[in-house]
């Protein structure tokens, strides 16, 4: 069966030469190398994705990855692409989309380099979002023991009303 | 009957009615919304909602409030003119309540602001608030 869906998913493999399948209708999941990715996505700005609705990170802490995840979404075909792309953990950076989806883009990034400690070259701000003052690790690292940080930060182990959170 | 002592029934006469600013946090403003309908109508006491903390008496602080929030009511409170009284509505506000292990939470309120009074409950009762303003007329002549 030649839908919209196999004919967009084959021109982006033989273009690009990366890994890919359709979810259901309408979702193509894309898994790409972190180098192909910013030729990909101004590929697919001009294919009609003008629509970036959401970066999210994933922490896969026991393979020492981070995987991205860009959520596009194209009003004239109606298919949601979803490229995925994994980089490293310890030193997580990448090229920013700014300069393909602009403040769409700049939102998500700044929220991402706040919690999980990306960084996105070429990003412009990346100032804290929510979390003014913040001394500890980026907190949605799953290496992150934010009870201990709490309890290290806000509570008193002497005082008799905050000695339960210790148990 | 709340047995007033006279000093407080003077008081009673000036003083007729409360202000209020709203510092609300997430569900804050949502559980006392109730307030200000008219089932419980808060306005036949004489509180009203003032749009700026420069005319208010009286500070409401509801919901939990993040260590980037509370900054912005410290803030708030600072412009208040005195005599002014804050007031915590809610576990979340006081101690966290859920939120007791977020990393983003504060967990005493009154390290970063002088709390006169503590209404707890999840959310607390119309009923609860309406009491506490009532005990600051009993107390307003102790305030600075």
């Amino acid at each position: 069966m030649d839908t919209k869906e196999t004919e967009l998913l084959d021109k982006i493999k033989s273009k690009f030469k990366v890994d890919g399948r359709i979810q259901r209708e309408r979702r193509i999941w894309i898994l790409t190398d972190e180098n192909k990715l910013m030729e990909m996505c101004n590929w697919l700005k001009e294919c009609g994705f003008i629509h970036l609705s959401a970066i999210s990170v994933t922490d896969w802490l026991e393979d020492g990855k981070y995987e991205l995840t860009y959520h596009l979404w194209s009003y004239d075909d109606k298919i949601l692409i979803t490229v995925k792309t994994k980089i490293d953990r310890e030193k997580p950076t990448i090229s920013s989309v700014t300069p393909i989806w602009k403040e769409s883009a700049q939102i998500h990034e700044r929220e991402l380099h706040e919690l999980f400690g990306v960084k996105f070259e070429g990003n412009s701000d990346l100032s804290p979002l929510f979390l003014e003052d913040w001394e500890g690790a980026p907190p949605f690292r799953k290496d992150f023991d934010w009870r201990e940080y709490v309890r290290e930060k806000f509570y008193d182990k002497e005082n008799e009303r905050e000695k339960v959170y210790y148990d | 009957m709340v047995k007033r002592s006279e000093k407080a029934k003077t008081m009673r006469k000036l003083i007729k009615a409360i202000w209020i600013f709203n510092w609300f946090n997430s569900c804050g403003f949502a559980e006392l919304v109730p307030l200000v309908g008219s089932r419980w109508d808060m306005e036949r006491f004489g509180m009203i909602i003032v749009g700026t903390p420069r005319h208010a008496d009286v500070l409401f602080i509801a919901g939990y409030q993040t260590l980037k929030s509370i900054k912005r009511a410290k803030r708030v409170y600072e412009q208040m003119a005195e005599p002014r009284v804050v007031i915590a509505l809610g576990s979340c506000t006081m101690t966290g309540g859920m939120y007791w292990d977020s990393y983003n939470t504060i967990k005493r309120l009154e390290d970063y602001l002088p709390v006169n009074l503590y209404i707890p409950g999840c959310p607390p009762r119309p009923e609860a608030v309406f009491e506490a303003c009532e005990k600051i007329f009993e107390h307003v002549k102790e305030l600075k």
